[in-house]
Formats: structure tokens, sequence, C-alpha cells
């Protein structure tokens, strides 16, 4: 890693890690009387909702980084099936351990 | 015994409390810290931004902007925006938290996550000693801290072991879902959650600005479907 590099990692941790900080200080400092905007509280039930499902869907969508529309098909189809266990089970570990197998399963038959 | 209520009992009512936890907490950690190590940061730097930010999701998001080359500006607001569901949690933990003194909050603050924040507001509706919340969540904070630096330093250590073709990045996407699917409780969550995957996947922006565009936009599909419809 470059000097350059290093400085970014650096810069990017501890610019995240004090705006975080000042977003979960702030408001438990301060806003012992005041309350949120009902426009802004409404929003902030679909951030966590809106920001996963940007986290998950990429990945199964494009591998190399490449953007396409062609899905990955093993993956759509192991993801789709942990969906299914995580809404029975409401397991964690479960929804990880047999979507991967479901992962490597698909993989080894279609690759 | 009979349960005396003490700053001691709330404190291990707390510990006690994370245990459930634990099993979303371990796998979520082992991801975050094999993903750091996995987009090229040092275990020095995978560790300082486990325990700098504390936040597995903004975690995982400027981990994999990072790695894609976006500017670091981007990968700051991206992190933010995910985070300000804390604003919300500080809001509502204010009433409780409010009067203690400045250090005790900091400390709250540092420690506070999505677990902690669901499960004192669960115990702060029981009839458990109020004077004592902090404390049931000082207890709770510690457990759920130790077990995540834990979690990631295992994931540091062995994420860079791993071969790629094992495709253990899967494993992100996955602890998501697993996280997500609880919270789809009503329409408007369900479409807020389309609306962000399929911008995620669907819009191509300039400098990674992707991922804040998809929460924008689930965010705002989430607000226009939660309207009752207006029928005569």
């Amino acid at each position: 890693m470059s000097g350059d590099d290093a400085l970014f990692v650096w810069s990017m941790i501890v610019g995240i890690g004090v705006a975080t900080f000042l977003i979960r200080f702030v408001p438990i400092a301060l806003l012992a009387r005041l309350e949120l905007p009902g426009w802004l509280k409404r929003s902030l039930r679909f951030v966590p909702t809106a920001v996963m499902a940007a986290i998950i869907a990429p990945p199964l969508f494009f591998v190399g980084g490449t953007p396409t529309i062609e899905p990955e098909l093993p993956r759509l189809a192991a993801a789709t099936l942990a969906a299914w266990v995580a809404w029975r089970s409401r397991s964690t570990l479960l929804t990880v351990v047999l979507g991967m197998l479901a992962l490597w399963g698909l993989q080894s038959l279609l690759g | 015994m009979p349960q005396v209520p003490s700053a001691r009992a709330e404190f291990i009512a707390g510990l006690r409390a994370f245990a459930p936890m634990s099993m979303s907490i371990i796998p979520f950690g082992m991801v975050c810290g094999a993903a750091a190590s996995g987009a090229g940061m040092t275990p020095a730097q995978a560790l300082a931004m486990s325990w700098m930010i504390f936040a597995g999701s903004a975690q995982i998001a400027a981990t994999q902007l990072f790695a894609s080359g976006a500017p670091l500006l981007v990968i700051l607001a991206t992190a933010t925006i995910i985070n300000l569901r804390f604003l919300m949690y500080g809001a509502s933990l204010a009433q409780h938290f409010g009067a203690l003194d400045r250090r005790r909050q900091a400390l709250i603050a540092y420690l506070l996550t999505d677990q902690a924040y669901a499960l004192t507001i669960v115990r702060s509706a029981r009839d458990a000693p109020r004077k004592f919340l902090h404390c049931f969540y000082f207890g709770l904070g510690t457990a759920t801290w130790l077990c995540w630096q834990s979690a990631s330093m295992v994931g540091i250590l062995l994420g860079s072991l791993v071969p790629a073709n094992w495709s253990l990045d899967f494993i992100v996407p996955l602890t998501f879902i697993a996280m997500l699917v609880p919270l789809l409780t009503d329409r408007a969550t369900v479409l807020a959650a389309l609306a962000g995957g399929a911008a995620s996947v669907l819009l191509v922006l300039p400098l990674k600005l992707n991922m804040i565009a998809a929460a924008l936009i689930g965010v705002a599909v989430g607000l226009l479907a939660e309207k009752p419809p207006s029928r005569p």
C-alpha cells in the first residue's frame, strides 16, 4: 500500500468515525426535550430497508464489478432461497449456511 | 433470591439480553473484518475501522466503495446517510438518557447499534427499574462491542487466507438478507426495499453515487407507498 493509499484509508476511517459519533451523540445530548420533525422520522424508518437492499442487489447481478443486467443465476437463486430461509427461521446463521451451501451446489451443477 | 433492583443486576440483565443477538453479530462482524482485509486494508487499518466506526452497514458500504475506487467525499457521504438512522434512535433514547452526564452520554452514543436500541426500548417499556436503564444499556453495549470486535478480528485474520473461488464474498449479501427480511413488515417497507435494490443495480452514476441515490429513491418510494390510499 503506497503512502497516498494509506492517507486515503486513514482519512476515510477517521472521517466516518467522527461523523458517525456525532450522529449518535448529538441527539442523545441535545434532544432531551426536542422531537424530530414528523417527516424526518417517517423517512428514517426506510433508510435501513433501502440501504440493505442496495447492498444486497449488486453482488447478485455483477460479480467482477462489470455492470450487466444479466443476473448471476446461481447467486440469484441462492439469494432467493436464503430470503425464504430468513423469513421462515429468522436466523442469520441458518440463512448464511444454507445460502452458501445452495450457492456451492448450484455452481457445481451449472459451472 | 428476590431480584433487588440495582445497577449491577441491570448491567448483568443487559449482558444476558445480548446472548441471542450474538448469532447475528458474529457472522456480520466476521464478514466486515474479512471484507476490509480483502479490499486491501492492512490489519491495523481494518481493526481501526471496526473500533472507530463500530457500525457494520456503513463499514461494509465504505469498504466496497473503497475497493471500487470511489472518491473520499462520496464514501463519507454514503456512510453518513447509512448512519442517519442513529438520529432517530438517539432522539428516542434522549428521553431516557438526556439527564445523564456528558461522559456517559458519549459512551452511550459510541455503543449505539440497531440491536442496543431495539432491546433497550423493549426494556424501557417493561416495568423494569427505569433509574438503572443506562446500566442495562451498558451491559448490552459492552457485550455487543466485545462480540463484534472479536468477530471482526477473526474475519480480518482469516479473511485473507480463504481462496477467492470459495465465493465467500457471497456471505455479505446473505447476512444482509437475514437482517433485511424481518424489517419487511408492510407494503411500504417491501416497496422501499425493491426500489433501493433495483436502483442500486440499474443506475449507472459517476463517482459511485449509486448507493446514495438508491437509498434516497428507496426512502422516497417508501414514503409514497405509506400514504393511505385516497379513495372517495
